[in-house]
């Protein structure tokens, strides 16, 4: 039995290897969306695909690895795996995200067995189908979302399917910058081989195996800790979703939360089906969801490891608008992926204070600007947006953060976009104008980010924003918050306002407008203190007219 | 009457203040420290002068490191600030870059800005990527701003306009403007302190410079009277956080070069220990109460990082600060660091220490928690007897009640649990010294470890066995080394300048021009400071390039003062984007972002002589006392103590030993092997282990 001190000697080498792969990752692709967004993640799963070490750029990725890599063992056997192999998975329905998200594992063999994997998922600029970026908001079918790979050896034995390159490059729009992506997802699982392989020779294997169960009996041990402090009972939220893409009707959607000392349970029986347009998520995509707020209540600072997770259970019938199934759309998931982590988090954030606050702006706000050049050149711009978070119990609300499905991720700078893209930013400044979020504390602010196409041959706009009809919610007599939406100022004076939208063209000189909403307040906003309010005024976050009717008192502005 | 004979360096640390003096005459060097006096820092200095009985007339050259300006910062004791920014980005500098690095915690905070809103104000001006100016800067709008800083006591200004990298007139018009209508007021352009792209971190660095500006001018203009009233006649330097020294004057105008003026000497210290020896390859190791920094030095250049961030952590995405800062990993692994067992009953080691008060359990202060130095005086390694050369008293029974809990709950000897804590914090300090080393594509087994710090000769022989270095050096004094360092630094000015260039389609010559105006501002800038134009000794160039459509990139050396044909760069380029990630893109365009020059000037370094600490006797310096010391493996060995002050140079010995002396412990593993260099560094070569 290998002792406590080599245990906890050899779990953070492992901690360090997957941070070293995210490293690897990020520093070497050529996609925005994963150097600037950290739309990636790394990891460390067993031989039978528990997750041992994650290193997650984001949320979204919480709870993907464990059944992506079940879905490769089952195509492959690990007793046909050699070393120097790489598998290659896309598909949402095979615990994947959307077809964007790609997943190279690697088997990394000790004695001449399997005895881990590494995996990489990186977000690709570009997969092909029908619109560029591959995330049509219209797509009613996933083969419309760009290509598929189904489970496939990129690699064997260290030599790469050349075929499978040729066909990527004929297939996207964007080759240089995917085969980019493509080679550093490699590069990542590469050093979780070479650095896995370092820690096996030094300490032995058997030391190594003995690290991997207690890694995961801690994570569960740390869980059941953390169910004990919350009262235990069936907690249940609903809401609704406004609009998929292809149609605005409203998509309700509900949670029945069950907490016992040594399991929690998330059922979502009861929400919609399926929908047509492409905001769907599929059962993995779900799993990180409900991770997401499992962990953020039980062990929001220690790393990710299947244990962490045993007590938790989902609930969930298939071919719903969580649990999409083929040919379901699903290159927006994160939408539906956003919503089910907050209504999670809604059944309790009543009886956790301490860890959630009130409704935030949920959507990641996502939108491409983009279109060619006069001389033919592809140009994207692809960001998500940061937006206002809820008040809580202690405090107001953060202003201007990035989505719950999302984490590390960066904005841009003005001065990068205005470098690579032909835009100009107008504006990045605090949704003030608004208002909204009152209460004893405060919701957060969301952001007013404004372009100005400058390409001379115009481009397009595409856009996905959620929470573009029901506002964020408020708690205890807190007001709700705003709602987020784009607007396009036409050089004519025309506005056109919406939530999602597809290819709307524009010109050189339009103006493109993305607001995102203000969180939700925590607590009677009567309550706040006058000297708060005053500040708010000073501030110029809350206007003397609001300071006298959301919050009664009389400031001069 | 001779020219002043002494070159003096000052470190304030948060307990001590030292003072190193080299005398250049006898080509000796002494060093003396006194209390740190938080209320007035320079009281501290004034005494180490007074108790090392140094003749101030005789001061020929002072260099002083503090950390006036980083404390100023952490403590939020700096002076009510105004940010004036580019219309519609007067929000800029509170959103920051959204992000969200405590990922899980769906209640996270951002660090508040220094600035709040009501001091934010925009000013209708533009400028484009590419510095042509888009929109005139409207200068009335500033009136507005003038007044509402009068009605709120503002004190500082800082101004950060849109891409003022690639045009900083407007800029510069602005504080000009501001300057007239606001007397007193001290300004701060972002393009005078640099000229990288990114609009939040530029604002960011020039807001904590403006924010600390009145505090380290008011505090190095009361230093300046103090030593010219004892009448100390030499020129006074302040340390940089680059390695470098800038003149009082000047560092008062960019007190944010001085953030981290304290662990920059250690670094510079370190290289020039490996230049001394012939090694330019050094991974210097500090370690103290509550940290241990490592950082990388590669052909006798200390690695400068690019992306500062001031109270960074991975939780939390600190605050930018845009100017050069030696590359250092810091990790939460010093003598005073707590052993503990998490929610899920694991045992930790930091990043919580029990600093100096109450500090480790053995200290008798009321500490109860088990600390690595209590560790290490269960182990044998350190000596109750002659702790911190008899400065303090310690318990080594305190340290195994401390220890009890541990053991106990292990199923383990106290002597197990005190081992396997050394080895778990052996094991953490090894994976940063890897984070500097093998991650970023460099071989250990090229590289010689030095350390220092009152912890690094204790840490260093372990961590080198397993690292592979080539030999580990402790150098004399290691515990005010930083000071030593300092002694050593050169007066010296980075320029960075964000100009986005395919190499593809650059003109020739277009690279040499861009290098060519930096270092002619640099040459001013120290020209400024009261140096000739033939004192500049030279500009190292390198480039921050990548691949079209990357974002990150890769620093690229260049020879000074010369053009390099274009394909040479790009096949420099190749090599070390290969070298750090594993691929090259050959058949993709390459280009630059960064201009980066580094221009230092020339002055005579004190020369070391080789020194006689033990006489020169190697038959002497024979082993004082013998202990039982178990060096992480159980095991109780038979070790030779010896006193480092009584080992001549050319002493050898075959470990186990262990060589104290008032600063600092160093290990020698049994199987190793020491010797005494002519410079009297302890020279370590690893191999032994156990």
């Amino acid at each position: 039995m290998t002792d406590a001190f080599t245990r906890e000697i050899i779990r953070n080498k492992l901690l360090a290897l997957t941070n070293e792969m995210g490293v690897v990752l990020a520093r070497t692709s050529m996609s925005p969306i994963v150097y600037e967004v950290l739309d990636f993640a790394c990891g460390i799963c067993d031989a039978t695909g528990r997750v041992i070490a994650q290193d997650n750029g984001l949320c979204l990725f919480t709870g993907t690895f464990r059944p992506q890599v079940e879905s490769i063992l089952e195509k492959y056997p690990t007793a046909t795996m050699r070393p120097g192999d790489v598998y290659m998975t896309n598909s949402p329905y095979g615990g994947g995200t959307h077809n964007a998200d790609v997943a190279l594992i690697q088997p990394i063999f000790a004695e001449d067995r399997v005895l881990a994997f590494g995996i990489s998922v990186t977000h690709w600029t570009e997969v092909g189908g029908k619109v560029l970026g591959s995330l049509a908001p219209d797509s009613t079918e996933i083969y419309q979302e760009g290509l598929q790979f189904p489970r496939l050896r990129l690699y064997r034995e260290g030599e790469i399917n050349e075929a499978i390159v040729d066909i990527i490059r004929a297939n996207v729009r964007l080759p240089t910058m995917s085969i980019g992506d493509l080679n550093a997802g490699v590069a990542a699982v590469r050093i979780a081989e070479q650095r896995l392989s370092d820690v096996v020779a030094r300490y032995g294997l058997a030391a190594v195996e003995e690290t991997f169960e207690a890694i995961l009996d801690h994570g569960e041990s740390l869980a059941l800790a953390a169910l004990a402090r919350i009262p235990a009972g069936v907690y249940e939220a609903d809401d609704v979703i406004d609009g998929d893409g292809v149609s605005e009707a409203p998509i309700p959607i509900q949670v029945k939360v069950t907490v016992a000392p040594d399991r929690f349970v998330a059922d979502f029986t009861g929400c919609s089906p399926q929908t047509l347009g492409p905001i769907n998520c599929a059962r993995g995509a779900l799993l990180s969801a409900c991770k997401t707020v499992f962990k953020a209540i039980t062990a929001p600072q220690q790393p990710s490891n299947e244990g962490l997770f045993r007590p938790f259970e989902l609930l969930a019938p298939e071919g719903t608008v969580f649990t999409a199934v083929r040919p379901a759309p699903t290159g927006w998931y994160y939408e539906a992926s956003a919503y089910a982590t907050e209504l999670v988090w809604k059944a309790l954030a009543r009886v956790l204070p301490e860890r959630l606050s009130a409704g935030s702006y949920v959507s990641l706000c996502a939108y491409y600007i983009g279109g060619r050049r006069p001389d033919g050149e592809y140009w994207v711009l692809a960001t998500p947006q940061d937006g206002g978070w809820g008040a809580c119990a202690d405090r107001d609300g953060e202003n201007s953060l990035i989505a719950t499905t999302d984490g590390d991720t960066y904005n841009y700078p003005a001065e990068v976009v205005e470098t690579a893209f032909p835009l100009t930013m107008l504006r990045n400044a605090f949704n003030v104008e608004a208002g909204g979020g009152a209460g004893r504390h405060r919701g957060g602010f969301g952001t007013v980010r404004e372009y100005r196409i400058e390409n001379p041959t115009g481009g397009s706009l595409l856009a996905s924003l959620g929470r573009s009809v029901h506002a964020p919610w408020g708690i205890g007599g807190g007001r709700a918050g705003t709602v987020n939406y784009f607007e396009v100022v036409r050089s004519n004076g025309e506005v056109i306002r919406g939530g999602r939208v597809t290819s709307l063209p524009l010109d050189r000189g339009d103006i493109v407008r993305i607001v995102t909403g203000n969180g939700g307040g925590w607590g009677d906003p009567r309550e706040r203190h006058g000297n708060v309010v005053r500040r708010d005024v000073a501030d110029g976050f809350v206007s003397p007219q609001a300071a006298k009717e959301d919050y009664g008192r009389e400031v001069a502005g | 009457v001779n020219a002043p004979a002494l070159r003096v360096a000052v470190d304030i640390g948060g307990t001590f203040t030292d003072l190193v003096v080299f005398d250049e005459t006898a080509g000796t060097t002494f060093e003396t420290k006194a209390s740190t006096t938080p209320a007035d820092f320079a009281q501290g200095v004034l005494e180490t002068i007074r108790a090392g009985n140094v003749a101030p007339e005789a001061i020929g050259y002072l260099v002083h490191g503090t950390t006036v300006v980083i404390n100023a910062i952490t403590q939020r004791a700096g002076v009510t600030t105004a940010l004036v920014t580019t219309m519609g980005f007067r929000d800029a500098l509170a959103i920051g870059r959204g992000n969200r690095p405590d990922m899980y915690n769906l209640k996270f905070h951002k660090p508040e800005p220094f600035v709040p809103r009501r001091l934010r104000f925009e000013v209708r001006e533009r400028v484009a990527a590419d510095g042509t100016v888009g929109m005139p800067i409207h200068l009335c709008d500033l009136d507005v701003v003038a007044q509402a800083c009068r009605d709120q006591g503002v004190e500082a200004v800082a101004i950060c306009f849109l891409h003022s990298y690639a045009h900083p007139e407007h800029e510069r018009q602005a504080a000009e403007y501001l300057g007239r209508l606001l007397p007193g007021v001290t300004i701060s352009t972002s393009s005078e302190i640099t000229k990288e792209w990114r609009e939040y971190e530029r604002s960011s660095t020039v807001v904590l410079n403006a924010y600390v500006q009145p505090i380290l001018d008011r505090y190095l203009a009361k230093l300046e009277e103090d030593l010219r009233a004892l009448r100390v006649p030499g020129r006074l330097f302040a340390m940089l956080s680059n390695g470098g020294t800038a003149a009082f004057e000047s560092a008062r105008r960019q007190p944010i070069q001085l953030v981290e003026s304290g662990p920059a000497g250690g670094i510079i210290g370190a290289a020039l220990v490996g230049e001394q020896i012939g090694e330019p390859n050094v991974i210097s190791l500090d370690v103290g109460g509550t940290t241990a920094k490592c950082s990388l030095i590669e052909g006798g250049d200390v690695k400068i990082a690019g992306d500062y961030r001031l109270a960074w952590t991975p939780l939390s995405p600190g605050y930018p600060v845009r100017v050069p800062v030696v590359d250092i990993v810091e990790i939460g692994a010093g003598g005073g660091s707590v052993a503990w067992f998490d929610e899920g009953g694991a045992l930790r080691v930091g990043p919580r220490s029990a600093g100096a008060e109450p500090g480790p359990a053995c200290y008798g202060r009321g500490g109860t928690e088990p600390t690595v130095t209590d560790a290490m005086l269960i182990a044998g390694v350190l000596d109750p007897a002659s702790f911190l050369g008899g400065r303090l008293v310690v318990e080594v029974a305190l340290a195994r009640t401390a220890y009890e809990p541990v053991a106990e709950r292990l199923g383990v000897s106290v002597e197990a649990a005190a081992a396997g804590v050394i080895r778990l914090v052996n094991e953490a300090t090894i994976d940063a010294l890897k984070l500097v080393s093998v991650r970023r594509g460099y071989d250990p087994r090229d590289f010689s470890l030095v350390a220092f710090g009152g912890g690094g000769p204790m840490h260093a022989a372990a961590l080198a066995s397993e690292l592979g270095v080539k030999r580990v050096v402790i150098p004399p004094f290691p515990g005010t080394f930083s000071a030593w360092g300092m002694l050593m630094t050169r007066p010296r000015v980075d320029l960075t300048r964000t100009r986005v260039t395919r190499l593809d389609t650059a003109h020739p010559g277009e690279i040499d021009e861009v290098f060519c105006e930096l270092e002619n501002e640099a040459r001013g800038r120290l020209i400024e400071q009261g140096f000739a134009s033939e004192q500049i000794a030279g500009h190292r160039r390198s480039l921050d390039m990548r691949y079209h459509g990357q974002e990150h990139t890769v620093r690229v050396p260049l020879p000074p003062g010369e053009r390099v044909a274009q394909p040479t760069l790009e096949a420099a380029f190749h090599t070390l984007h290969r070298r750090s990630y594993t691929f090259a893109l050959v058949d993709t365009p390459v280009e630059i972002v960064n201009f980066r020059t580094i221009s230092t000037v020339e002055m005579p370094r004190p020369t070391m002589r080789r020194v006689r600490l033990g006489g020169n006797d190697a038959t002497g310096g024979a082993e004082s006392r013998r202990r039982r010391v178990d060096f992480g493996d159980g095991v109780r060995r038979e070790t030779a103590i010896l006193s480092r002050s009584s080992l001549p140079v050319g002493f050898a010995a075959v470990g186990p030993a262990i060589v104290e002396e008032a600063s600092a412990t160093t290990v020698v593993l049994p199987g190793q092997r020491l010797k005494v260099d002519r410079f009297g560094n302890l020279v370590i070569s690893p191999g032994g282990a156990v």
